[in-house]
């Protein structure tokens, strides 16, 4: 698959995909599915003679900021998301680990989540519905575009984090959420010692969006300039980003300076420079074939169109 | 019939099985009154081990069976008709507790509030808390994803699931979590299947610490649009209350006629009930904003709850409402749609107006921050013409529902009532799509049969020559 030498189709819609992935059933060829490209170098080679590109299923169809949800296509990037979003004070908080030229569908489909995701949700929880089409050429509406639903088997918690093998996605109904009024991201430094009291804040009433433990020689730390030109020894150092209103940040950081040394820091320009370059792991671990997901395989995708091999063998 | 009886009776012992008719009749609906149906015969095993030796029997058998809890349900989801009854109330075992993971594991039977007063001395509680929280069980919340009022800022109960061992009607016995990067997310499929996909036997969930501080405020109103216009104003303010419900007027009344009665104010055209939660620290400042947003949007009064006591009465005539209106009529049909928030205010007034038509009387309460609407209708089952005019109000109600972009169904689950409006909501491809994911679980289709998916729509299931009934 390094050898990027394929056909690449670029469907403008979901029934052109459907066309491509029926013909390419039928001829017995393979589809690398491909968003922005940013994962192109993990998980196992696919066997693919075609690419499909979800890039020019691109843009926000629906947004209504006094419902807190917004439909936009697959290949619609972060970026986009973030701008339409924050006009209205509001936000889509997937802010998954890399940078912001990914896709809202890549997202979705390697079920990508970033720093804020025990707060503010996994992309499994800010997903409300989604549009794709399976291997057999199925134009799936899963889900919907309101904020509650139980309406029928979870097409759409099955399609993320299925790395595309299930079904491609074209369209995303997502669930956005209200800026807090105030947000600030601090650096904290204290001794070792803290550590634990550290953690207790973290699992307290006053629960961060965020709290990461700095390694004085990140790439991140030092592209933003947070690393202080002396470290008291012994002592160690965390990002925290506090959200909430005007009482409640108030409030954590007067606890928070009770353990430590605090600055705050530029938050908007910190947090990127953390998803890109402290990202944990990247790609699909061994895939578990148990009887369940091979039936699924078999069953959404018999032909093996979809990235055939990516997750292994099947 | 009776062979199949005979190898259930082995396992769970002849107290545990019922066969004769009269005592079936206790499981004839679940808490939709509108629907009935009479099992073949109910089994209720008293372990895991046993839950896994009676599926098995019943695979070999070749029987379906219908899973059931407490049988709170809304959606008629719960009824065997003529098939197997198996019953998990009795596996209420709390296996483990681990306060450092805020997770518990608990056996299928256990009741939604147990859960939460087990884990109280720990400072901790299983958020989920649909109103029948009292009666209703883990399990059948599973199979429901169930909600409640506090989903709103705490999610629903698929984002309080880490993993669960279940039992697939073949009697495979299969541990399922979300994925996690090495597999597809299993556990998120078969969260809220209702029962089609397999029989859960323990799962461990994620507990959350008691909020250090609850305020509850309570709005009244003098149109059910100014209410509407409230909650509108007040999530696009940026607040995540723990739980917004808005009742109207006929709901006020059955209330405060009852013994649940809770104080509202018995000539509010609706009242507000906002509860916020969190730490002690920028509460006021949450309250004082929804009081000042409710004045703007029209409110009369908005009054605070004092203490516990009173924010447990408030509480109490919200959570009760349903059985409140057990003293206006015999039956009581609750639906459940979901819509765009910035629609809710329009669509009580349809709601309001379709009811007038067709001469019954709807009573609204519902979770209003989510657009999760509850148009609820008492009335007498045993009336043929009442119960017709009941059935084409709430028809319309629902395809208005979707018109306006929103769902048959948010959190009690289609089951056997909102079977005919799958179709409306979704397309073919979509719900043939649906049909796969469940022969995936159970190819012979023999787990609650009949219910969620209309047979017509599987386009496989039609075309096989095999093709059943049910």
């Amino acid at each position: 698959m390094n050898g990027w030498r394929r056909r690449v189709h670029a469907p403008t819609d979901a029934a052109a995909l459907a066309a491509l992935i029926r013909e390419a059933a039928r001829e017995g060829r393979g589809l690398r599915i491909v968003g922005a490209g940013r994962w192109l170098d993990v998980g196992s080679p696919v066997d693919a003679s075609d690419g499909i590109t979800t890039t020019v299923l691109r843009g926000i169809t629906a947004y209504n900021p006094a419902d807190l949800t917004l439909s936009c296509g697959a290949g619609t990037t972060l970026a986009e998301l973030e701008m339409a979003t924050r006009a209205h004070d509001q936000w889509c908080p997937l802010l998954p680990w890399g940078d912001d030229l990914g896709t809202v569908g890549a997202t979705a489909a390697t079920a990508t989540a970033g720093p804020f995701a025990e707060r503010l949700g996994q992309p499994s929880t800010l997903v409300l519905g989604l549009e794709c089409v399976d291997g057999t050429g199925r134009v799936i509406e899963a889900g919907g575009r309101v904020v509650k639903n139980v309406a029928g088997f979870d097409l759409t918690r099955l399609m993320i984090g299925a790395w595309g093998t299930l079904g491609v996605i074209t369209q995303l109904h997502l669930r956005l959420r209200a800026r807090p009024a105030v947000d600030r991201t601090m650096v904290l430094e204290a001794p070792i010692s803290a550590e634990d009291a550290v953690t207790a804040f973290a699992r307290g009433p006053y629960a961060p969006l965020a709290l990461l433990r700095m390694d004085g020689g990140a790439v991140w730390a030092k592209m933003a300039g947070v690393v202080p030109a002396t470290t008291e020894p012994g002592a160690r150092r965390w990002l925290v980003r506090i959200g909430g209103n005007a009482q409640f940040v108030a409030a954590a950081q007067d606890a928070l300076a009770r353990l430590g040394r605090l600055t705050t820091v530029d938050g908007d320009a910190i947090w990127p420079l953390v998803r890109q370059h402290a990202a944990p792991r990247a790609g699909p671990g061994h895939w578990r074939w148990d009887a369940l997901s091979r039936r699924l395989r078999e069953r959404f995708d018999p032909q093996r169109v979809l990235n055939p091999g990516l997750l292994g063998a099947r | 019939m009776a062979t199949l009886a005979t190898a259930l009776e082995q396992i769970v012992g002849a107290a545990h099985l019922l066969t004769r008719p009269p005592s079936l009749l206790v499981y004839r609906s679940d808490g939709l009154p509108g629907h009935r149906a009479i099992p073949s015969l109910a089994v209720f095993p008293g372990t895991r081990g046993e839950v896994v030796r009676v599926v098995r029997v019943l695979a070999e058998a070749g029987a379906p069976f219908v899973a059931r809890g407490a049988g709170t349900g809304l959606s008629g989801g719960a009824l065997a008709d003529g098939i197997v009854l198996l019953g998990l109330h009795r596996l209420k075992g709390i296996l483990a507790i681990d306060p450092d993971a805020r997770t518990a594991t608990v056996e299928p039977g256990v009741v939604n509030a147990t859960l939460s007063k087990s884990v109280a001395p720990l400072g901790l509680h299983y958020a989920p808390d649909p109103s029948s929280q009292s009666a209703c069980t883990i399990g059948g919340n599973i199979a429901e994803n169930a909600g409640g009022p506090h989903c709103l800022k705490y999610g629903v109960t698929l984002d309080h699931v880490v993993r669960a061992t279940v039992v697939l009607p073949d009697g495979e016995v299969m541990a399922l979590d979300r994925g996690e990067g090495t597999g597809y997310d299993l556990l998120g499929a078969f969260v809220g299947s209702e029962g089609c996909f397999g029989v859960v036997l323990d799962v461990t969930v994620r507990l959350a610490p008691i909020p250090e501080g609850v305020i509850t405020l309570l709005a009244d109103f003098t149109s059910v649009r100014a209410a509407a216009d409230a909650t509108s104003r007040i999530i696009a303010a940026g607040i995540l209350p723990g739980a917004l419900e808005l009742m109207d007027h006929a709901t006020i009344e059955a209330v405060e006629s009852s013994v649940y009665a809770a104080g509202y104010p018995r000539d509010a055209a609706a009242v507000l009930l906002a509860e916020v939660d969190g730490a002690v620290a920028g509460l006021d400042a949450d309250a004082e904003a929804i009081e000042r947003l409710c004045c703007e949007a029209g409110a009369r009064e908005v009054r605070v709850a004092r203490d516990a006591v009173e924010r447990a009465r408030l509480w109490q005539g919200r959570k009760k409402a349903f059985g409140a209106m057990g003293r206006v009529a015999p039956h009581l049909v609750v639906q459940d749609a979901v819509v765009p928030r910035t629609k809710l205010a329009d669509l009580l007034e349809e709601i309001h107006a379709i009811g007038m038509r067709h001469d019954v009387r709807v009573c609204n309460v519902f979770h209003a921050g989510d657009g999760n609407l509850h148009p609820n209708i008492p009335y007498d089952a045993d009336d043929p013409a009442e119960s017709a005019r009941v059935a084409e109000a709430m028809s319309e109600i629902m395809h208005r529902c979707i018109a306006v972009g929103g769902t048959i169904t948010g959190e009690h689950g289609v089951g056997l009532d909102k079977l005919d409006y799958m179709p409306a909501l979704f397309g073919a491809d979509t719900l043939d799509a649906m049909c796969t994911l469940r022969d995936v679980f159970d190819p012979d289709r023999r787990a609650n049969p009949g219910k969620v998916v209309p047979v017509r729509s599987c386009r496989e299931w039609l075309a096989a020559p095999s093709a059943r009934t049910h």
